[in-house]
This record gives C-alpha cells, structure tokens and sequence, in this order.
C-alpha cells in the first residue's frame, strides 16, 4: 500500500493530485507541523530531515514532492501521465526539473510574501524584482504552449502537472497574468482537473483556518 | 542518434559524463553561450530559453542539465546507472531533485559571486550567505553515506553522478569539505571514475 506523508497545507497536495490521476488506492498519512509530529522518531525514519511530503511505496522511501511525481508516473501512469514516446518523456522530465529549479524558487519565494506577512509588512521591491524575473520563465512556457495545448504534446502529462503546481503560488498570490494568456488558460484548464478539484475541496476548510492564523 | 549542445565551459560536461558512462554514441555541437549564438534561430528550435546544455535524441529535444542525465540514465542505464530495484529508482530520482533544490542554487550563488563576476563585482558576503546554506543538506549527505556506500546503495548510480557533479563545483572555489568525511570519501571515488576523468581531461 502506498501511504503518503504530509498536510493539506503542504507541498503534498501535489502529490495527493497525482495519486488521484492515476486512480491509486493509498493511505494519506497527514502530518501536524503545530504538533511537531513530523519530528517524531518514527517519521524521522523514513525523511531524516522531517521534511514533507515523503511517500513509501514497499520498499521505495522518498521525498522532494516534484520528484515523488516523476516516480509515480513512471511507475504507474504509462501511456497516459507517462507517455509512450521518448520526446513526450523528455519533456515530462525536462519541465519538472524546471518548474523545480527554475520557477519555484521565484514563485515560493512571492507567495511568503503574501502568505506569511500582512500587507503593510511585505517587502514591495523583493516582490517586484520576483516578478521581473518570472516573466521570461513564462513568456517560455507560453512559446511551448503556442504549440501545443499541453506542455508535452496534445494531452495532459506529469510535465503539466508537476508546473502546474509550481504555478499554483503564483496564482494564490495575485499575480497578472494578463501578458501570458496562453498560460492562463493552460492552469485553468490543468488545475481545474477534477483529480485536483477533489483535492483542492478537501483542502479549503484546513487552508482557510491557516490563513486566518497567519494573517489573523 | 544523440547530439549534446553546449561546449566545455557550459553544464554540458555533466551530459558528458554520464554519457561516456553508459557508453551511448553521440555527437557534439559546441554551440556558445557566451557570444551569442545559443541565442540563434537554429539553437532556438531546440531550446528556446537559449541555455545550453540541450540534448536531442531522435525527435526528442529537452534542456536542463540534471533533468538530461536523469532521461538518459532511464533510457541507456537499465541495470546499471538506473537501477532495477524500484526502491533505486526512486533514489535516483529523489537525489537528482534534491541537488538541483537543496544543493545546486546555493552553489551556484557562490560560484556566481567567486568566480564568474568580473573582480570589482564580486560580493564574498553574498558568497557567504550562499554557501552559509549548504551544510543541512551536506549533513543529508553524511549520514546517507554513512549506511552506504552510494546515494541509492551499493553501487554507483544516476544518483551519484548528479549530486556529485554539483556538489564538485565546490573545489573550484576551495570549499572545506573536513566535516564531511565520508562526503569527502565518495566525491573523491565518484570524480575519479574513468568517465569523468576524460571528461575532466577535455575540459582541460
């Protein structure tokens, strides 16, 4: 039985929408930051650094949530989140590493900003040199989408939704899409998949009761 | 066929170093990315960020370095820098994420700052600041490597190769690797396999 670690209000909501594509029967294991529960010793086992999310599938252990996707559609969604061709697949490893390593970094870092500090207290110029920087990152995803509907052809693949969900911050965080309408259109169309809208309803009550905490 | 894009002074030495591992032919295009011409039509169709390394493989066509080695690790390396276990696997692809998030911007900052800046634009607080950020995921490193003797196991894998080729760009920049005894251990063991000794050795 696959049993994946981590909260609704953390990066394993990506991963919850992927095990939810691929129809996979798992045990979601939800741990509680408040009450340190990702420091016990038993999870501290499996992510030494008490890290979320991390998914146990038999003997496999990982964590980093955008890997944990690569990992699960390789092994369980071929021919659909996993394509069948090589140039589909290169694009689905392609685009993780670079909604990783590229926008993620851009992307987290706005949406603390907005999720951590109340609107007197953000840091204005930090918020608009992210969004300088992100531009060009979008302007490359609407050049491939300007070709096709999806990043790695024609069908939604493990490419769109490991950057869809990197895209999520931005979009939590009022950013204007307004000079990438092919992008736009793309995450509504990606998000908006009823795999994740099953795990975006179960995650709204927890998600609201957090803000209220931080923003309170 | 297999074309690797980008020359010896461009992240396409990692690309080369797992490709002489596995032993796949290829062909090279020294295109540059530092005169303009990673920024040309012809290179655009490949990769239209204009960034090399970029690799094509029949008619596939994909860029970001990590994400190269991981896609042919799985297509050329079945046994071997791809592991069979499934509990590998998702080693490989774990770590391979992991030094491009945990590792890579934190490196590549300092080196930024230390070598790549013209001299009175360099910033060693900014460096510091960087490489201030590195030992939580260091100390990951340890203790993996304390139970063994690779990333993903008992043997050399995808895994090693990509943490391994980041977390070397250190010594060009002198970093004290003394905490990390057996990071030292397994840095040294992986740079001097014989595939990365050639490249090394083209690279001059």
């Amino acid at each position: 039985m696959i049993k994946l670690y981590g909260s609704y209000v953390s990066r394993a909501t990506r991963n919850l929408w992927m095990l939810e594509e691929l129809g996979l029967t798992y045990e979601h294991v939800s741990l509680d930051w408040g009450k340190q529960e990702n420091r016990s010793p038993e999870y501290l086992k499996i992510n030494p650094a008490g890290k979320v999310p991390t998914l146990v599938d038999g003997d496999a252990i990982l964590s980093e949530s955008l890997g944990i996707n690569l990992y699960l559609a390789d092994k369980y969604g071929a021919g659909g989140l996993w394509p069948d061709d090589d140039a589909a697949r290169a694009r689905c490893v392609q685009w993780s590493f670079w909604g990783a390593a590229e926008l993620e970094p851009l992307a987290y870092g706005r949406i603390r900003e907005f999720m951590f500090k109340k609107e007197s207290e953000r840091d204005a110029a930090l918020v608009e040199d992210m969004a300088e920087r992100t531009g060009p990152l979008l302007t490359l995803m609407a050049l491939t989408l300007a070709e096709s509907d999806y990043l790695a052809g024609d069908e939604f693949t493990l490419a769109d939704l490991n950057v869809a969900c990197v895209v999520e911050y931005l979009e939590r965080s009022q950013f204007d899409f307004t000079p990438w309408p092919k992008v736009e259109a793309w995450y509504k169309r990606s998000y908006g998949r009823p795999a994740n809208q099953k795990v975006q309803d179960a995650r709204a009550p927890i998600a609201a009761q957090m803000m209220k905490r931080l923003q309170g | 066929m297999i074309t690797l894009y980008g020359n010896n002074r461009s992240r396409a030495t990692r690309n080369l170093w797992m490709l002489e591992e596995l032993g796949v032919d290829f062909e090279r295009n020294m295109v540059d990315h530092t005169n303009g011409d990673s920024k040309k039509a012809d290179f655009l169709a490949i990769n239209p960020a204009g960034k090399t390394p970029a690799l094509t493989d029949g008619d596939a066509a994909m860029f970001e370095s990590l994400a190269i080695n991981l896609y042919l690790a799985m297509n050329y390396g079945k046994g071997s820098l791809w592991p069979d276990s499934q509990a590998g696997q998702a080693a490989c692809i774990q770590w391979t994420m992991f030094t491009a998030t945990e590792i890579e911007p934190h490196t590549v900052g300092a080196l930024i700052e230390l070598i790549f800046k013209p001299k009175d634009l360099k910033d060693e607080a900014v460096a510091e600041a960087c490489l201030a950020k590195l030992p939580p995921a260091l100390n990951v490193l340890e203790t993996t490597l304390g139970k063994n003797a690779y990333l993903a196991g008992d043997a050399f894998t995808a895994a090693d190769l990509n943490v391994a080729c980041v977390v070397n760009s250190l010594n060009m920049i002198g970093f004290d690797f003394a905490p990390y005894p057996k990071v030292t251990a397994w840095l040294k063991t992986c740079v001097d396999r014989p595939a990365q000794q050639k490249v090394a050795a083209q690279r001059g």
